[in-house]
């Protein structure tokens, strides 16, 4: 053996560094490549509405003559026998997910065994416990964590963002670590270097926005919003909830609307389910007023998110396609916003 | 603290004893380092009360300091129960010396593992009346802080371990290992173990998104020149400079065990250079001045007849020409009156800067004489919105806590400051105290404000309000663009009343530099106005 001098040292560094530098730049040279290849683009739930099936057309999905490639792994096609949407009403709020979940197909039509799942609720910040209304309910949350698990997933991640205050006490105060920890899940505190650039090609406004790591390599990401009010998009839902998982958030609120439409083209929800347990009617999305907070016992469950938002923004009294991220979510071919034209199934628990 | 390794076991040979001063050393450095990175997550994670006795045990280096406690009492002419613990530090020095110095103090640790290498073979003599530095130093603390001002704390050793960490070392620690992992993220097969790698070190050790402190040069040039002394000497700081070593110095005049060279010692000299606080001197004969000795022991390793023992035996106290005398003791109290008169008369400052936004329940004028400038406020503010001031507070100000929110927002679920505080110079607030604590007003800057000067589409200010009534209001506009189009838009507006001034706006604002809407400093309840609040305006 050779005696371990300084010399010999630095050798030895110098190769080693040597070598991660070919790679490092390698990487360096085959960045854009590099970038879609980390995102699992063959998971594109279809949608059984699609105004505009082309919209949602990956370019990564094409063959060099255009045509599409057979992806083994895409989720299973909807059938006509399942309903583009379920609410259910007036139960425990996991009876609620549950019900409405068995009505859409059932969590294994989501969720396949070997699974890593990514949850995405709203804990947007960390001031007040549940009952406020400015972050999902933690029974709600931990139900589909449940869920997840039964249909097989081999691991459920749970994260959001939070704007005010750290991702570690939003997770505690709002109880939904509590729940997700009991359920089997797993509280993922997100750190600001696994943010990835990546590029939106269906976007119209949005090109490229730094995407976190664990949602873009999920296999299944499930969007768990809380019903509530928001000054500039009016409501905040499962569109306006996938803010959560970019890094440059004040950069959206310039055409809000379009920007979250776009988004939603990149960051597919498989599964929506809005929380209005209780809904913040007003001074959202931090809310802290109990008076701001009305109790509505229901849960929507749908595969399609535009179709999530518009029954959703119904429970405000809204016309969907008044909220901006909506239309330009009908326009852009992700889903209708009419609710006459939905196949809805409806569950009265109370 | 100090006192764990037991001298009385005389039977340790002195190789045994120097090898329990290191891991002594060690083992308190690693305490200390072990307490910054607790303190940094404990606090604003339990926002819920009950965590006082954890602040006391986070403090614990800085309530066992008897500079820091001392001048903190004669400032804030109160008596602070935890200060009862600087009396073991007392104690314990006036048994065994400064064994604070030698055995524990983690700036002394650093100092000794500094190699001392000199540029120059022969290093420059430096006079022996430099010692008198660090007492009249000590004096100068000592009567400016019964004068109600603690500006000098900043030379606490303690204190300068805690602002050096925060605000130079950790955050700097912190980029480096961001830089590295993102440049280990380009290579494909390494990036699950960078993933895995950045989960175990964030949140534990380093926040999810980087710190953000200003000036860490300055923190770290203060500190760089602590050690960059070095090379004059071994242990400059310690033997020259150090109020905290004059302080345990004094004691130590008096103390009970010290060093003593007996009477048999053959005058070899093996013992002079070894000392690395230069306490043995040679007269007619070696001797030890107990007073500059921090008890390290080398010499008793290094004396080849084993002539240096450690006995218990009082002593007659030696003055030795560079202690403390009346003539230094005038010049101490006529630095100190006239110091402390400039900066208060307002000479040397104009009056505090609008931007002056101290934390939460802190009055200025009882902060300035109660804070001892160690910033551990500082390392506990999750969001960094507490910075050390080095402009706004003036040089009276110099370090104290101050917001920019800008850099970090107050947040309105934390009250980490106040718990962790070691002298109250930020109240304890319980979390509905503290929501309802105003450290500033809003402002809209109108000709900034995307929506007022461009008629651009942005609410954040408002959707971050964490009031639950929401301090700003959206304004419903019809306005006519230059282009002639009719546009509804909603502008912000500030509703002063309900404003709190946590800073969650300006740090959101997404205008480019600084922001459109800005916090104000504000006047407290029961602050006095006049001269040191001009321009802060009242509402």
């Amino acid at each position: 053996m050779t005696e371990f001098s300084r010399r010999n040292f630095l050798r030895l560094l110098a190769a080693s560094l040597g070598s991660l530098g070919s790679f490092y730049l390698a990487g360096c040279l085959d960045q854009s490549k590099l970038l879609t290849k980390s995102i699992p683009a063959n998971k594109i739930t279809s949608t059984p509405f699609l105004a505009n099936p082309t919209a949602l057309e990956d370019p990564s999905n094409l063959t060099p003559d255009g045509s599409e490639v057979d992806l083994p792994t895409s989720t299973p096609s909807p059938t006509l026998s399942f309903p583009d949407l379920a609410v259910a009403r007036g139960g425990e709020p996991e009876e609620m997910v549950r019900s409405a979940v068995r009505a859409l197909g059932g969590m294994e039509r989501f969720v396949k065994a070997g699974d890593v799942v990514v949850v995405k609720p709203n804990i947007c910040v960390a001031y007040h416990s549940y009952e406020y209304a400015a972050t999902t309910n933690p029974w709600v949350v931990g139900a589909v964590v449940r869920m997840a698990l039964e249909a097989g997933a081999k691991k459920v991640k749970v994260l959001d963002y939070p704007f005010g205050g750290s991702a570690e006490q939003a997770y505690q105060i709002s109880g939904i670590q509590e729940k997700v920890n009991q359920a089997g899940g797993k509280m993922v505190v997100m750190s600001g270097i696994k943010f990835i650039e990546t590029s939106i090609p269906s976007g119209k406004n949005l090109k490229t926005a730094r995407i976190y790591d664990d949602v873009l390599r999920a296999d299944v990401l499930i969007n768990v919003p809380i019903a509530k009010n928001h000054e500039l998009a009016r409501l905040t839902l499962a569109m306006k909830n996938l803010m959560g998982v970019i890094y440059n958030r004040p950069a959206m609120h310039a055409s809000l609307g379009q920007r979250l439409a776009d988004l939603s083209t990149r960051v597919r929800s498989h599964l929506v389910i809005v929380d209005a347990v209780r809904m913040l009617m007003a001074n959202g999305p931090t809310g802290g007023n109990l008076s701001d907070v009305r109790k509505a016992d229901t849960i929507i469950a749908s595969p399609n998110i535009v179709a999530a938002d518009s029954y959703a923004a119904t429970l405000f009294g809204i016309e969907p396609e008044k909220l901006t991220y909506i239309k330009k979510g009908v326009e852009m071919g992700l889903g209708s916003g009419k609710i006459s034209e939905m196949k809805i199934e409806e569950i009265n628990l109370g | 603290m100090a006192e764990s390794p037991s001298k009385s076991s005389g039977r340790l040979s002195p190789r045994a004893r120097l090898r329990l001063r290191k891991l002594s050393q060690f083992f308190f450095l690693g305490v200390f380092l072990a307490l910054f990175l607790w303190s940094r997550r404990e606090f604003y994670l339990n926002p819920a009360a009950g965590s006082e006795f954890k602040g006391k045990l986070v403090n614990l280096p800085l309530q066992l300091d008897p500079l820091v406690m001392t001048a903190q009492i004669l400032a804030s002419r109160t008596l602070l129960s935890a200060a009862a613990l600087a009396l073991i530090t007392i104690g314990i020095t006036l048994i065994l010396g400064r064994v604070w110095c030698g055995w524990f103090c983690p700036i002394g640790t650093v100092l000794d593992w500094v190699p001392v290498r000199s540029w120059k073979k022969s290093r420059p003599m430096i006079p022996e009346g430099f010692r008198s530095i660090k007492y009249i130093l000590l004096l100068v603390i000592l009567i400016a802080a019964a004068l109600t001002n603690l500006s000098l704390l900043i030379f606490d050793p303690l204190t300068i371990g805690y602002r050096t960490l925060t605000a130079s070392v950790w955050p700097a620690l912190d980029k480096g290992i961001t830089a590295l992992e993102l440049s280990l993220l380009k290579i494909p097969f390494l990036i699950p173990a960078v993933s895995a790698f950045d989960s175990l070190i964030r949140p534990a050790i380093f926040p999810p998104h980087p710190a953000v402190y200003r000036f860490g040069l300055l923190y770290f040039g203060f500190f760089a020149a602590v050690v960059g002394l070095n090379a004059l000497a071994p242990r400059f700081w310690c033997r020259y400079l150090c109020p905290l070593g004059g302080f345990l110095g004094a004691l130590g005049k008096f103390s009970l065990v010290h060093c003593e060279i007996s009477e048999s010692c053959t005058l070899c000299g093996n013992c002079l250079p070894s000392c690395p606080t230069g306490a043995i001197q040679k007269g007619e004969r070696i001797f030890c001045d107990p007073g500059e000795c921090t008890m390290c022991l080398t010499c008793a390793v290094d004396c080849p007849t084993g002539q240096v023992t450690f006995p218990a035996r009082s002593t007659t106290f030696l003055h030795q020409p560079y202690d403390l005398d009346r003539r230094k003791a005038l010049i101490s109290l006529g630095t100190a009156a006239v110091g402390v008169g400039l900066l208060e008369s307002g000479w040397l400052s104009s009056g505090h800067s609008s931007k002056l936004i101290r934390p939460p329940g802190a009055e200025n004028e009882v902060l300035l004489s109660t804070c001892i400038r160690c910033g551990e406020c500082s390392t506990v503010c999750p969001t960094n919105a507490i910075q050390m001031a080095v402009l706004e507070g003036g040089p009276g100000g110099f370090w104290t806590p101050v917001v920019v929110p800008r850099i970090g927002y107050c947040d309105y679920s934390c009250r980490a400051c106040g718990q962790v505080c070691p002298v109250d110079a930020l109240p304890t607030l319980t979390l509905e105290e503290k929501r309802k604590q105003v450290i500033g007003k809003a402002e809209i800057d109108r000709d900034r404000c995307l929506p007022w000067a461009e008629n651009t589409e942005c609410i954040v200010c408002e959707e971050m309000c964490p009031i639950p009534d929401k301090a700003i209001e959206l304004e419903i506009a019809d306005i006519q663009t230059a282009t002639g189009e009719w546009k509804v838009i909603q502008r912000p507006k500030v509703i002063r009343e309900l404003c709190i001034g946590c800073g969650i706006c300006e740090n959101k604002c997404p205008a480019v530099g600084e922001a459109a809407i800005q916090i104000t400093a504000h006047k407290h309840k029961g602050q006095s106005g006049g001269r040191k609040q001009r321009g802060t305006g009242k509402s």
